[in-house]
């Protein structure tokens, strides 16, 4: 007898995962269950499918209480989301404002401030633009309630990034005082948020022995270490991997070429080291940036182009999503696909909601009611959020101890 | 083997309802396998022996079946169920990227996509054909075929021209698609499709071509739009390349050139037909109208027969899905929607259009 099925992968402990696709759609996707072992599922689907709605650029503001996801779209609008059930808590039309079309100028990069820059309130919400043209934004939202009555910071900083060329990746740092911009035709350069100025510009390689000069297409970028804003590694159309160090010198540290297609999405680990890189052709590889040895590939017949990789801030997972239309998740340490859900469109973006655990869905139905209390019930919502936390904690240690144990059995 | 074979006999220990495996198993172990005689000649007698059994257990059983039918049919009972052989395709691996007919994103997302505007009608085809840089023999005639299957079609030579700057004068010239023969040691071996102005790009391995002028009894076909067939395009990918071959014919068919352009989908392989048809009147034969009762009889008389006719036309070829590609030709900085790897190829149950 032939085998009919395929075969069943691992599965991988609860956790939940939001992606935007090209028709401007969200979802959601959980894996419950006590135990690791489940398999992951979508749960919602938020927005309607529109094309001229596609998102570009996503950030999540990932925190206990109210987190949201910030899409923008390709029409110029971006809103920001409820992460927990989706409501719309501010849109903010076309931010071009000089007559250019959204068409030309779309945006490429987003994120959503942690860090309250006015302390005026709890509730605001700061976010920086960055569009293809340079022009980078970062603005203020008072009272998201609701979209209705969002107040606007009058005076948003902006600046322009790039003269010529176009920007194609934008990252910021984990403690949101500097951000980088590369693109086609931009070297990379970081930014000082706090004065609003160009702190360091990389400088493009020589020409090698042929006398032949690549032209610069910085793809994607990432900061290397959480403390650290002075590292960053790059990945180029030229299928180039770069690492630059800000203190160092103004050429890579150090360079490597992986594979025949143009690096799409660069992702840090935790541990300030290793990267994980995913390619036009669909591999997805991890990296030793140190010595910029490939530690292995994932592998896990992945055909399409892999658009964004994303790092489970406490589990060892990684997610990785692209123009396949599938959302795989691995494990980082054995390097084996533990879930692969299928989402039937072109993904652009996947985040990890972090604060998630399974034992509050269970009890889903109320979630939402509690969510708008928060703000008046602070004390008594702290108490529960905080234990859950730590007992899902005892759950990651448990479902570590195996995975650790499997590895060392492969060695 | 052996180890397997003691496993299953002590599954037949365990439980009482595999007594009739069990039997079959003794039954095995009584006639000898021919792989353990030693002696080439009563080995060859031994398997000879057995296959001969096997062919008179085979016919026994066809028979059985044959009489049960029949006895059916007379007692007026219902047929016992008839057995559906397993194929490799009705065996085929679960796969969730299946198109499934109440998707309504499916739905949106052919809306969106590169080719909802001339599948809908706004724009007609308009097709570039172009060859590799060098080119001979069978690679001209091949696109002479293609030519006179595909309606508004032109062929350009390719000259040497990048095949990106052939995609930008296309775009200008407002053609929709392109397509690039490519020809290797003088024989087609490969076929590239590029929606225009914003991709994607297909590239099909080619092979097994027929030419038009090489089949027998081959029809010439009208210059009528002809009807088109694409068949088993089941999965998102396959749909997207099905909607991509379907975007390069006009989408209004002329029924009356009698012409069908089929793309049929059997294990990942496009096969390519182009026939032309006829329906012709036979006015059916007196006997079998005097076998039933008057009535019928009558009515049968008064029948004409229709049997439709094909004849092959125009080349014939079979087309394997190499890459697609997002966007228009990039070999250095394309984004794969989809690539083939080795390692999909682990088991001969999947597939992927």
């Amino acid at each position: 007898m032939p085998r009919t099925t395929t075969v069943e992968s691992p599965g991988c402990p609860p956790l939940r995962a939001l992606t935007t696709d090209v028709l401007g759609l969200v979802k959601v996707i959980e894996t419950r269950g006590e135990q690791s072992g489940a398999s992951a599922k979508v749960v919602e689907r938020w927005g309607d499918p529109d094309s001229s709605k596609s998102v570009l650029a996503a950030s999540i503001l990932d925190r206990k209480k109210d987190p949201l996801l910030g899409v923008a779209r390709k029409s110029g609008l971006i809103e920001v989301i409820s992460v927990i059930n989706g409501d719309l808590r501010l849109s903010i039309p076309n931010v071009c404002q000089d007559g250019t079309r959204p068409e030309d100028d779309s945006i490429v990069g987003l994120h959503l401030f942690k860090k309250q820059r006015s302390e005026s309130s709890t509730r605001s919400c700061t976010l920086l633009t960055c569009t293809t043209k340079g022009s980078v934004r970062i603005e203020s939202f008072e009272d998201i309630k609701s979209p209705a009555d969002s107040i606007r910071d009058p005076s948003p900083t902006t600046w322009n990034a790039c003269r010529s060329g176009s920007i194609l990746c934008s990252k910021m740092e984990e403690h949101e005082n500097y951000a980088l911009f590369g693109g086609k035709g931009v070297e990379v350069n970081v930014w000082d948020l706090q004065k609003c100025t160009k702190i360091w510009t990389a400088k493009s390689p020589p020409k090698n022995s042929l006398d032949i000069f690549t032209p610069t297409c910085f793809t994607s970028a990432t900061f290397l270490s959480k403390d650290d804003h002075r590292k960053f590694v790059a990945g180029t159309y030229c299928h180039q991997v770069r690492l630059y160090d800000i203190s160092a010198q103004r050429r890579p540290v150090m360079s490597f070429d992986f594979r025949e297609t143009p690096i799409k999405a660069v992702a840090e680990d935790l541990d300030g080291h290793t990267v994980y890189i995913g390619n036009g052709s669909g591999d997805l590889a991890s990296v030793d940036i140190r010595t910029g040895k490939l530690l292995g590939c994932f592998i896990g017949k992945c055909s399409g182009s892999i658009r964004s990789i994303a790092r489970h801030p406490e589990l060892p997972i990684i997610a990785s999503c692209g123009l396949d239309s599938y959302l795989r998740i691995w494990d980082i340490h054995s390097r084996e696909l533990l879930s692969a859900v299928f989402l039937k469109q072109h993904l652009t973006n996947v985040v990890f909601d972090s604060h998630f655990c399974t034992r509050d869905v269970a009890g889903s139905a109320p979630e939402p009611q509690d969510v708008k209390k928060v703000p008046c019930q602070d004390e008594d919502e702290a108490m529960p959020t905080k234990r859950k936390k730590t007992s899902k904690g005892h759950g990651d240690s448990r479902s570590k101890k195996p995975k650790s144990r499997k590895t060392s059995k492969e060695n | 083997m052996g180890g397997k074979r003691k496993k299953a006999d002590g599954d037949g220990m365990e439980g009482g309802e595999d007594e009739d495996s069990r039997q079959k198993k003794m039954k095995h172990k009584d006639s000898i396998l021919p792989s353990t005689v030693k002696n080439k000649e009563r080995r060859s007698a031994a398997h000879a022996k057995l296959k001969h059994q096997k062919k008179v257990d085979k016919r026994k059983t066809a028979k059985a079946r044959e009489a049960d039918e029949k006895r059916a049919l007379e007692l007026g009972e219902e047929l016992p169920p008839k057995k559906i052989p397993r194929t490799i395709e009705n065996t085929r691996e679960v796969d969730d990227t299946v198109c499934k007919p109440d998707d309504e994103e499916l739905f949106a997302g052919n809306d969106a996509d590169e080719f909802s505007s001339i599948l809908k009608q706004d724009c007609t085809p308009k097709i570039l054909i172009t060859t590799s840089r060098f080119n001979s023999t069978r690679g001209p005639a091949f696109i002479s075929d293609l030519l006179s299957v595909i309606p508004n079609a032109h062929y350009y030579k390719r000259g040497t021209y990048d095949l990106k700057k052939i995609v930008e004068y296309a775009k200008n010239k407002d053609f929709t698609s392109l397509i690039v023969v490519h020809t290797n040691r003088r024989e087609p071996d490969a076929l590239l499709i590029i929606g225009l102005p914003d991709g994607p790009t297909a590239h099909f391995k080619l092979s097994k071509l027929v030419l038009h002028k090489d089949l027998k009894n081959h029809g010439n076909p009208t210059s009528h739009e002809p009807e088109l067939v694409l068949t088993n395009f089941s999965t998102r990918l396959g749909h997207r390349v099905g909607r991509m071959i379907q975007s390069l014919f006009p989408q209004v068919p002329n029924f009356r050139g009698r012409r069908v352009v089929t793309f049929h989908n059997q294990r990942d392989f496009i096969f390519f037909r182009h026939h032309r048809y006829i329906f012709e009147t036979k006015e059916s034969k007196q006997a079998e109208s005097k076998g039933k009762n008057g009535k019928d009889g009558k009515e049968a008389k008064s029948k004409e027969k229709v049997i439709a006719r094909l004849q092959e036309c125009g080349p014939r070829f079979t087309m394997k899905l190499i890459s697609v590609q997002h966007g228009t030709f990039d070999t250095k900085g394309g984004e794969y929607e989809w690539v083939h790897k080795p390692e999909m190829d682990t088991s001969r149950r999947r597939f992927f259009l």
